[in-house]
């Protein structure tokens, strides 16, 4: 009896330990950007919030550095995930309707493509949207997001439309409905939980997207660009704070998406 | 032509991604490594590779690279595995736990840089930590290169991953039957048996799939060492972008392609290991 309750408390603070180690570097960026600076610019800096300071967030709304980054990342996020639909969602149903052989290799080759070093990618892809004048373009940043969130939510959308019974695009058929009415009136509504689930990721993983948006971008900035500048600047508490504006959303989608991610989801990996 | 003509509407509709993939993603790959077979007046050779490999921060950057994949990867899978074998379990606030423990997923990848930056500072939270604790006197400084920026790299990234890592060994754990414990309960086997001898060799295709996932991540690692190492640790993707801001496009396309390579032999080798492995 008395191992039990040893096991018991060890079982529990391990659990603590590891809960502890999730939370708190999510408890010390909101609590920095909250800072007063003579609590953590000091070489002892204090664990527990005593004092909330909102000069930060008053300079970073205040200052306009905040607003074209904000607005762009929304633009160029809400757009890539609007056309990574419109180009994978055909083609996922395409290849959710093949023979299994063929299925397979082409979810393979999905999955290899995005075993690719991205700065390999994004090299090439820079030289040609020079010469396309496509840098510090949304258009230029949304066509190379589009590049790894193809292959991400069309490895997402197979699975989807997997689970749509091909007996129901038949009966449709009987009834003397075309394939493509079959699709938009049968198919894709029944797919449309699936399909907004895919859609917010891919939003997500665009809104987070770094690389690119680092060699595409030469005097505009993502959101991600700017709090970057600030690291390299040392903007201790801008950091905290666009990073912070940064997270908000990725915190609330992923959180409520929670029951959404499956391990087949995983395959495609979830980066955020 | 029959054939084309049976599936015309499947071949329209799937066009538009795999031209799409075909030109902006197979294309530049090739070019890349096209580039690297080149100098910097357009002859190609492998003079752009004697150039790197003569480097020291080049090959620097590949040792780092694999340091940080295999201490990363490792610290994963046991922390991983350990949090999933506890979410088995069921215990008083096992949904809270769950939750905190998918916290990072929520966190973008950038941004967990820059909160461990706060901690692994000079004047950082970690070094407070040990201080209050009596272990430390004086500031470590974690970043300033060397194996202790890997190691603060690979718990940053490890940070970030572990609730995907959770995930998928979670369903791996609970994909294996009830009965093949009870089983071995009834042979007699004990805890530390039924682990290694039971769930370990059941959870091998999980295990599989997780690695390569987060090695090939790991392995292309390029924003924690952008926000926590500067350039005094590089890693082949920084290294690439270092080059490629210099404006030497034909190093940068070569370090790419040995980052290619080495995700390449390192899948291979893998696949080969563990299958190998399983024939036994």
């Amino acid at each position: 009896m008395k191992s039990k309750v040893i096991k018991n408390i060890l079982f529990y603070t391990g659990i603590a330990l590891i809960v502890l180690f999730m939370v708190i570097p999510v408890y010390i960026l909101f609590r920095i950007s909250f800072a007063v600076p003579s609590e953590v610019l000091t070489s002892h800096p204090k664990f527990l919030i005593t004092k909330f300071d909102f000069r930060h967030w008053e300079q970073v709304f205040k200052s306009g550095n905040l607003w074209p980054p904000l607005l762009k990342s929304l633009i160029v996020a809400t757009f890539t995930m609007i056309f990574a639909l419109i180009i994978a969602a055909p083609a996922s149903y395409a290849i959710s309707r093949f023979n299994k052989k063929i299925k397979y290799a082409v979810i393979l080759t999905l999955f290899f493509t995005r075993m690719f070093p991205n700065v390999g990618i994004a090299l090439p892809i820079s030289v040609t949207f020079l010469k396309w004048h496509l840098l510090d373009t949304n258009t230029g940043l949304i066509m190379a997001h589009l590049i790894e969130q193809l292959p991400f939510i069309a490895w997402i959308l197979v699975s989807t439309f997997e689970t749509i019974p091909i007996d129901l695009e038949e009966a449709a058929a009987i009834d003397g409905a075309g394939r493509i009415k079959t699709l938009i009136k049968v198919v894709f509504p029944l797919a449309a939980p699936g399909l907004a689930v895919a859609a917010m990721f891919t939003w997500l993983n665009s809104w987070n997207e770094f690389t690119y948006a680092l060699y595409l971008s030469l005097t505009t900035k993502t959101l991600p660009l700017q709090i970057y500048y600030y690291v390299l600047r040392g903007g201790f508490f801008q950091q905290a704070a666009y990073s912070t504006i940064l997270t908000i959303p990725v915190l609330i989608i992923t959180f409520a998406l929670q029951r959404y991610i499956r391990s087949d989801y995983l395959g495609g990996a979830i980066k955020g | 032509m029959n054939k084309i003509k049976r599936y015309y509407l499947e071949i329209l509709l799937i066009l538009p991604l795999a031209l799409y993939i075909l030109g902006f993603t197979i294309l530049p790959i090739l070019k890349t490594i096209l580039l690297s077979f080149q100098d910097k007046a357009g002859n190609f050779g492998f003079e752009t590779y004697k150039y790197l490999f003569s480097k020291k921060d080049f090959n620097m950057s590949i040792i780092n690279t694999i340091a940080v994949t295999v201490v990363g990867v490792s610290l994963q899978l046991i922390l991983g595995l350990f949090i999933a074998m506890a979410l088995k379990y069921n215990f008083k606030g096992k949904g809270l736990v769950r939750s905190l423990v998918l916290l990072p997923m929520g966190v973008p990848t950038l941004v967990s840089g820059v909160t461990l930056l706060y901690i692994f500072g000079t004047q950082g939270y970690l070094n407070e930590f040990l201080y209050r604790l009596g272990l430390i006197t004086k500031p470590i400084a974690w970043t300033s290169g060397g194996i202790k920026n890997i190691f603060v790299i690979a718990v940053a990234d490890s940070w970030k991953v572990l609730p995907i890592v959770v995930l998928l060994l979670l369903a791996g754990l609970e994909s294996i039957p009830t009965d093949v414990y009870e089983a071995s309960a009834i042979d007699g086997a004990n805890k530390i048996q039924t682990f290694f001898n039971i769930t370990l060799p059941l959870l091998k295709p999980s295990i599989t799939m997780t690695v390569i996932l987060r090695a090939v991540d790991s392995f292309r690692i390029f924003e924690l060492p952008k926000i926590l190492a500067g350039r005094v640790t590089p890693f082949l993707a920084t290294f690439a972008y270092d080059e490629y801001a210099y404006n030497n496009i034909n190093a940068s396309a070569a370090a790419s392609t040995v980052l290619l390579i080495i995700i390449i032999i390192f899948m291979f080798i893998y696949l080969r290991a563990v299958e190998g492995g399983g024939n036994k």
